[in-house]
């Protein structure tokens, strides 16, 4: 069942990636530049799921996580964060604010579909 | 991936043109935060995007670099001009890796091996970094083992729903492993009355039979580990599942509601548990600190031919108003007018923006000079700083990469030949450090761009005597100042004995001139001895469309760009034609005139009234003389084309609203051509 | 046919398509390829200080046309337009560039279909320049059409122009009598 995904990232290559990726295995995808930009896209929008990078200028992931939070409408939808392996810190700060889960930096899409089918079914 | 691994390198491009420019800027500002928390997160994108794109060099270069700078940003190691320049000297070599791909040629890759042993030492030398690797084991291979049962203890916290995660998702999870039998706990939910439905207080026990092993189950948790109490325990060596006898004993223990007894399960089997205990992560909590915002201005990629159409469309959207306008002026229909109007306003903002769009500011080239005067003023021992003013001035992009270039030299030049050596200046009691100014600043239709050095400056004798020699000009020929400096422009002409490696022997002004003239610019040279050079580039403003003043002689509509009029003045024919050496009195002052009808050649006489259009040239107004102005109108430049090539007054042509040409005047070209000739013969 | 027969056939006669058109009491013609469109005489725009001969502009759907008087071009005196007067749009190669033009022509003539084997040389009697400009003559019952090459006209200084047109009328009087 085709859901729908807002992906963050301020890398085009990586967005595009993903939601190349995506939208072949059938769902819609919305893409954010960074945090700031993101916010823009939940009004009324809702997103199934939301992807983010950690590292963005304007608003980072970690407070792009705790801002969806907030918001009534998205205190539950889950949360993935991209993440490289030796981020272990931010790992915990970005759980901390909020996400449900990551998906390790570099990946390939079948693992980005499989950290996807944990959380949304 | 391979559509998308174009796309990074253009981002990569990007990212390391953005770094080299952090860098810089560090330099003089070492200790700020935010600067060094930019250049983490550039690193941080490289890294991540290439390794994600298959260029596994650039990820482990960068992934030390990206160490470096993370010891740098948590203060365990302090920048210094060493770490600066082994991370310039990165940038240069990013770039090749980008370019050429992972293939390298030897070259490339004893530069690689060079550049990564001193990052390496640098990290060495310093603290230890903290990379802990989880120690829960994310593994991709499912381990084939021999089928085995597990009971599971999942017990999610109250708040686990705020982390997004549903404990259902979970054990859906697990049933995929295996045959599974679930058991939901209802005793710890609360009153009907005092249930929150955002908490969650159920938990299960859970039964699965599977031959994947318990990493596997584990790593269905991974997310959620910290949202539950977990524990998963091998009972038994067989699948349970189909024992009759273990399903009634669990069935009735759970209908007592009673706790699992992991003994009496245990004496179920004869295996030994095998406990998997969620380790605890080693959990070095950094503060980080995530300074100020930084103001990037978030921008995305337009490929120059959508943009050419764009303005394409725009300028016929302009043509085509001034035909609504001038429809909505001769129809009286009611109504029309204000939508007309309405549409010219939309048009011209419309119009203001899209042009924009291809002026980039001066800024984004200045980098590239910066690095060529930090490395050869490095490279020739002097003391030399780089200034800039005015960068924020915009060029179209095209210009500015047609500039590049010819300024590079001019500062080459500037760095080799005009500053002296430190010991020099000392002598002529000059500070110490000598400085290029590079200024950039717009001028009536023109953008002036101006190099200044305080160095030695140019001789005008030695020139004079090369030139002679050269047989440039004769020995008994005098020139000004100005003359003798554009003597410089000559192909082929050197002052320098000596060929330096920096650049030649100072020759290449002629190509610097030819490639400014290229793109309507005009450059000259100005110097005192001992004191410094300027050099000036002026280049017109290459919009297309401009706001002007609509005029007209005898049957001809002229354009008067709007840019340069400072004020319109009504005169009596009379007046004008008595004018003594074309100079007539405007608001209290005298200012000269040019009797465009005369110059222009226009058949017919002029009205009785005319009017002066006062045009600002330089530092001072001339008045140009119409019959009418006719009022403000928004011009689509077209171009005369090659025919008219050799035309300099003329800059082009737009086409009105009634289907007619006018033609759009160049002043400042006008004056210069005409003011000599007019006010000679005077009047 | 096939494509080399073809080819075949016409090289034995190359047939060429003319526009002939009159200055003043002369007639020339241009290869039709290079012919865009015949436009009606209209309001020329003159820019100051160019020479004669280039009369100004007009707008031509929504670009700026510069418009030759070729009678000027030629040397001869410029007479009155008339109802007849028309702008021959031309499509001519400058400096390996392709240029629109405007030339005026006193009248239009007709289409003609001119074999390679009609085209007389152009007598070049006294001439010190290779008449380049002009590609041939053909000859009409009552006089003939100075068959011209465009490209060639408009890269050149108008002054050799002159003197050429001059020079082989006098020779193609000649060769009449």
């Amino acid at each position: 069942m085709g859901k729908k995904i807002l992906i963050v990232d301020d890398s085009e290559s990586i967005r595009e990636v993903v939601s190349f990726t995506l939208e072949n295995a059938g769902h819609e995808v919305l893409k954010g530049v960074d945090g700031e930009d993101a916010l823009q896209y939940l009004d009324g929008s809702n997103l199934d799921l939301i992807i983010t990078d950690l590292h963005m200028p304007n608003m980072d992931g970690i407070e792009f996580i705790k801002s969806v939070r907030k918001i009534d409408e998205y205190q539950f939808v889950p949360i993935l964060f991209l993440t490289t392996e030796s981020q272990t810190a931010k790992k915990m700060e970005a759980k901390d604010a909020g996400a449900t889960g990551w998906i390790i930096k570099p990946f390939i899409p079948e693992k980005l579909l499989a950290a996807i089918n944990k959380v949304v079914r | 991936m391979e559509k998308f691994r174009e796309k990074f390198i253009e981002e990569a491009n990007d990212l390391i043109n953005e770094l080299e420019k952090l860098l810089l800027d560090i330099e003089g500002n070492q200790d700020n935060p935010d600067l060094i928390q930019q250049i983490f997160r550039v690193m941080h994108s490289l890294k991540g995007g290439s390794s994600m794109f298959g260029f596994n060099k650039m990820d482990k270069f960068t992934h030390h670099l990206e160490n470096i700078y993370d010891l740098i940003r948590n203060k365990k190691l302090k920048i210094n001009e060493e770490i600066l320049d082994i991370t310039l000297a990165s940038v240069d070599h990013l770039r090749n890796l980008v370019h050429e791909g992972e293939d390298a040629d030897t070259q490339n890759q004893e530069q690689h091996d060079l550049l990564l042993s001193k990052i390496l030492q640098l990290i060495d030398e310093n603290v230890v970094i903290d990379e802990t690797s989880p120690t829960i084991q994310e593994t991709d291979s499912r381990d084939i083992e021999d089928e085995a049962t597990y009971y599971i203890s999942f017990k999610p916290h109250a708040n686990i729903f705020k982390f997004g995660t549903n404990p259902l998702y979970l054990i859906d999870e697990l049933c995929e492993i295996g045959p599974t039998k679930v058991f939901v706990r209802t005793d710890e939910l609360p009153e009907f009355d005092t249930i929150n439905n955002t908490e969650c207080h159920l938990y299960w026990d859970i039964f699965l039979v599977t031959n994947l092993g318990i990493n596997t189950i584990g790593e269905v948790f991974i997310f959620a580990d910290e949202q539950c109490d977990l524990s998963i325990h091998k009972i038994s060596d067989i699948n349970l599942l189909e024992e009759e006898s273990f399903l009634g004993i669990i069935d009735e223990t759970i209908k007592n509601q009673k706790e699992i007894d992991i003994n009496q399960l245990k004496q179920l089997t004869n295996d030994l548990e095998k406990v998997f205990v969620k380790a605890q992560e080693d959990q070095t909590k950094q503060t980080i600190n995530f300074s100020t915002i930084d103001a990037n201005i978030s921008s995305i990629r337009v490929s120059s031919e959508k943009l050419d159409n764009l303005i394409n469309w725009v300028s016929e959207l302009v043509t085509i108003q001034a035909r609504l306008s001038l429809f909505a002026q001769e129809t009286e229909t009611n109504g029309l007018t204000p939508i007309s109007e309405e549409v010219e306003k939309i048009s011209r903002r419309l119009r203001d923006d899209v042009f924009s769009i291809r002026l980039i500011p001066i800024e984004n080239m200045i980098t590239r000079f910066q690095r060529l005067v930090r490395e050869l003023s490095q490279e020739l021992n002097k003391d030399v700083v780089f200034k800039t003013e005015g960068t924020e001035t915009e060029l179209d992009k095209n210009i500015i990469e047609a500039l590049a270039d010819p300024l590079l030299h001019i500062i080459r030049n500037s760095l080799d030949h005009g500053i002296e050596t430190t010991d020099e200046r000392q002598i002529n009691g000059k500070p110490k450090r000598a400085t290029i100014l590079l200024k950039a600043f717009y001028s009536g239709t023109n953008v002036i761009i101006q190099i200044s050095d305080d160095g030695k400056g140019i001789d005008p004798e030695k020139i004079r005597n090369q030139a002679i020699l050269k047989g440039i000009i004769t020995s008994d020929s005098e020139l000004n100042k100005k003359d003798t400096f554009d003597l410089l422009f000559q192909p082929g002409f050197s002052t320098t004995q000596k060929v330096t490696k920096v650049s030649g022997r100072g020759v290449g002004m002629d190509v610097v001139k030819r490639k400014i003239a290229e793109i309507r610019g005009e450059v000259d040279i100005d110097s005192e001895i001992n004191e410094g050079t300027t050099i000036t580039i002026r280049l017109p403003l290459t919009l297309s469309i401009i706001d002007g003043l609509l005029v007209q002689i005898g049957t001809t509509k002229f354009v008067i760009p709007l840019s340069s009029v400072y004020k319109c003045y009504e005169f009596k024919h009379e007046t004008l034609a008595n004018s003594i050496n074309n100079l007539i009195r405007t608001d209290n002052q005298e200012i000269a005139y040019l009797n465009l009808r005369e110059l222009f050649e226009i058949e017919g006489d002029a009205p009785e009234t005319e009017h002066v259009v006062a045009v600002q040239f330089g530092d001072t107004r001339i008045g140009l003389s119409v019959d009418n102005i006719i009022g403000q109108y928004q011009a689509v430049l077209k171009p005369l084309g090659k025919l008219y090539k050799k035309q300099q007054t003329i800059s082009g042509a737009t086409i009105l609203g009634d289907g007619t040409v006018a033609l759009v005047m160049d002043s400042n070209k006008l004056i210069n051509q005409f003011a000599n000739n007019q006010i000679k013969v005077g009047g | 046919m096939e494509k080399e027969e073809i080819e075949t056939i016409e090289t034995l006669d190359d047939v060429n398509t003319f526009l002939s058109f009159k200055l003043k009491d002369e007639y020339f013609a241009t290869n039709v390829s290079k012919v865009l469109t015949i436009l009606e005489m209209k309001p020329i725009t003159k820019v100051p200080n160019s020479p004669t001969y280039m009369r100004g502009v007009i707008n031509l759907r929504g670009n700026v046309l510069p418009v030759i008087d070729m009678r000027i071009k030629f040397g001869m005196p410029a007479t009155e337009f008339t109802t007849a007067t028309c702008i021959i749009v031309l499509n001519v190669e400058i400096e390996e560039e392709n240029v629109q033009l405007g030339i005026i022509a006193d009248a239009v003539d007709e289409v003609l279909e001119i074999k390679e084997s009609e085209i007389e040389e152009s007598p070049s009697i006294g001439t010190k320049y290779k008449n380049e400009f002009i590609q041939g003559m053909y000859k009409l019952k009552d006089g003939f059409i100075m068959l011209l090459n465009m490209n060639l006209i408009f890269n050149t200084d108008d002054l050799i122009i002159t003197k050429e047109i001059e020079e082989a009328e006098a020779a193609q009087a000649l060769k009449d009598e």
